[in-house]
Order: C-alpha cells, then structure tokens, then sequence
C-alpha cells in the first residue's frame, strides 16, 4: 500500500495511442471469441445434418445446411474484420515507430547544429595555419638537430635506387609475340597465363616506386 | 505425461494425520508438496474443497483411502501460511493455489515478450493467456486473477503497466 503515493508521482507512460491499439486489440479479441463461437456451432450443426440425413429427413438437412452456408460467410466476414483490426493495430505500431526515429532525427540534428556552432570556419581556417606553421617550425628544429640528407644525398640515394629496380628489369625474359602452342590440357595453360601479368605488374610496380 | 505420485501415496497411513509432531510435520510437508506439484501437472489454480476431496489426491482409490475434511483444511492451512494459497471466502471452501509466485509468472512472461521483442507493446489480457502465439508458453492458460497479480508484480519493478478500460484490461510492458 505504501506505493499508492510513489506512483501518483510517477506519471504513466502509458499513451493515448496505447489505449488506441488496446480498444482495437479487444475488439479484436471479441471477434475471435465470436469465431469461436460460430465455428463450435458450425461443427455441431453439421455433425446434426448428418444425422438428419441419415433418419431420412432431406428437407430438415436442407434448411440446416442453409444456415451453416450463412454462419460460413459470416465467418469469412469475421475473419476479414480481424485483419482489418489487426492492420490497424500494425499501423499504428509503425507510426510510433516513426516518430520515434524522426524524433531520433531531430535530436541528431540540433546535435550536429550546436557542434558546428561552436568551430566557426574562421576557427578552423585558423587552426589549420597554426598548425602548418607548427610543422614548419618542427621540421626546421628537426633540420637542425638531426642535419638530415642534403640534396647530393638524395640525389644518390635516387639513382641507386634506379640502378636495382633497373637491375631486374634486365633478369626479365623476353615477352614472347608469337600465339601460344595449342596446348591439350587446358588446366595447365590458365595457370601460366595468370602467372604472367600479375609478375609484370610487380615490376611496373617497382619501377613506379 | 502423467502424474508422477510420491511414494507416500501408496503408504496407507500417510491419509491419516499423525499424533506425533515430529512425524506430522514432515507428513505436512509431503502433502504441501503433493498438492502443489497435482496442481502444477494439472494446472490448477482454483480449489473447491468439495471437489478437492473427491480429487485423486486426496481420495486414493486403489488402497481405498482418503482424507478427511479436517486434515485436508490443516494441509490448506500449511499452504495458506507458506503463502501458497489464498481463501476465496471466509468459509473456507474455494481457494486460489500459487504453484508460482506471481513474481515468477511475470519473469516468465516477461521473458516471452523481451525474447518476442514486443516491448513497448500493448497487449489485452486474453491475448496473453489465450492468444494464439502463447500457444506454446507456460503460461497460457493462466486464470486472470493469477495474471493480473503477476502483471502488476511486474508493475512493481516497472517493467510493465496495467491499463484498464471500460470493458477489459490491458497491459503494456516496457
């Protein structure tokens, strides 16, 4: 008992749009307890005309089978209106669903403006200088600490380079021009085939480096 | 799957309460824990005592013995105090049993609709106890009183919120 004041204070998260659904969902579930019904009653009208039919008495059959024919369409009726509810139900569901997500949304939003408000282009602009000049300023101490490679060295540290990769290319057997010797066996020939163009292609690579 | 019966059963002088207090405690307890697992096997959550009287449990045929109306009401009694079961009226006569807490049922439940991912959903009570896709579960089936009480168990931990309509409740859980 002592909660009945806790949860005064608590407000109920329980929505209009709940409510919607629930009267929907029992409507629904009114229908079902009525297909229930009618399908028991079928059932038992049935088994009935059977027994009629089998004491001779066609004309009583008759008029029972009728009313069953009706009692069917009622049913189908029925059913139709349960998907009808349940479409709804769903529906609703969904557009909760959306709010949310566009709520969701929004708060991403105002988010992302309140950021951008706070770093200005200015600011950036700023920044990214003072940053340049920082570098600048640690590669002339670094120059200076270090005495990093003059132009000279870098010049041969380049031709050596050169000097391997063109090393290679020189190892490197001719392409050959004319087609290829009909080979049976297929299963040998695609392999080589591969092999080729992906070796080339390591030296243009080396070569670009 | 039928009924598994205790050993006891069997033992004529289980259906006759004993003097000795020692003895009778623990033939209580034996009987609090038949009635409750009948209950449970055959899902039982109302007891008419009449009725109960006639039920196998308390009436076995086959060695010929039975329960009298004053042994039956202590072993309701013992139950009652467990906090097992509840009396309808003041003359004793039909009683509501908990082979589960409320608490339970609610976990259970609530362990239905989290694995469903219907939280945040609005259900009517029906639906859950007799809904098609309960089918399977524990709990269809459960009597509405026992349901309420474990909704509004679940209530109490937040984790759900009984709505009431003009006709029917329904509940929604978060």
């Amino acid at each position: 008992m002592g909660n009945v004041f806790g949860r005064k204070s608590r407000p109920s998260r329980v929505t209009e749009q709940d409510r919607a659904i629930l009267q929907l969902k029992q409507q629904r579930d009114k229908l079902k307890h009525y297909q229930k019904r009618v399908t028991l009653q079928l059932e038992k009208e049935r088994s009935l005309a059977k027994q009629l039919l089998k004491d001779g008495k066609k004309e009583k059959a008759l008029v029972l089978l009728k009313k069953k024919r009706y009692q069917d369409q009622l049913l189908d009726k029925t059913e139709t209106q349960i998907s009808n509810l349940e479409r709804m139900v769903q529906d609703i569901e969904f557009v909760q669903i959306e709010m949310k997500v566009i709520e969701g949304l929004k708060v991403g939003n105002d988010c992302l403006k309140s950021m951008h408000e706070a770093m200005s282009l200015e600011d950036v602009e700023r920044i990214m200088d003072e940053t340049q000049d920082a570098i600048e300023y640690q590669r002339q101490i670094d120059e200076m600490l270090s005495g990093s490679l003059t132009q000279e060295d870098e010049d041969a540290v380049l031709s050596e380079l050169e000097a391997i990769t063109q090393g290679e290319d020189v190892e490197l057997p001719e392409v050959p021009t004319e087609p290829l010797p009909e080979v049976p066996e297929p299963a040998e020939t695609e392999p080589g085939n591969e092999r080729r163009p992906a070796r080339n292609k390591e030296n243009r690579e080396m070569l670009a480096a | 799957m039928s009924f598994e019966w205790p050993w006891q059963y069997n033992f004529p002088p289980f259906f006759t309460l004993q003097p000795n207090v020692d003895t009778r405690q623990k033939q209580l307890a034996a009987w609090c824990s038949l009635a409750l697992s009948y209950c449970r096997h055959h899902k039982l959550y109302t007891l008419d005592i009449m009725e109960a009287q006639e039920s196998p449990v308390f009436n076995h045929k086959n060695i010929d013995r039975k329960l009298s109306m004053e042994a039956i009401l202590i072993v309701f009694e013992e139950l009652r105090k467990k906090g097992n079961l509840e009396w309808l009226d003041k003359n004793k006569t039909r009683c509501l049993v908990m082979w589960r807490r409320p608490e339970e049922w609610g976990k259970l439940i609530y362990q239905w609709v989290s694995k469903n991912g219907m939280v945040n959903t609005v259900f009517t009570l029906y639906e859950l106890a007799n809904g098609d896709d309960t089918e399977s579960e524990e709990f269809h089936g459960l009597e509405d009183w026992m349901l309420i009480r474990s909704l509004q168990a679940l209530q109490m931990d937040g984790k759900a919120e009984v709505i009431s309509m003009d006709d029917g409740k329904g509940v929604k859980f978060f």
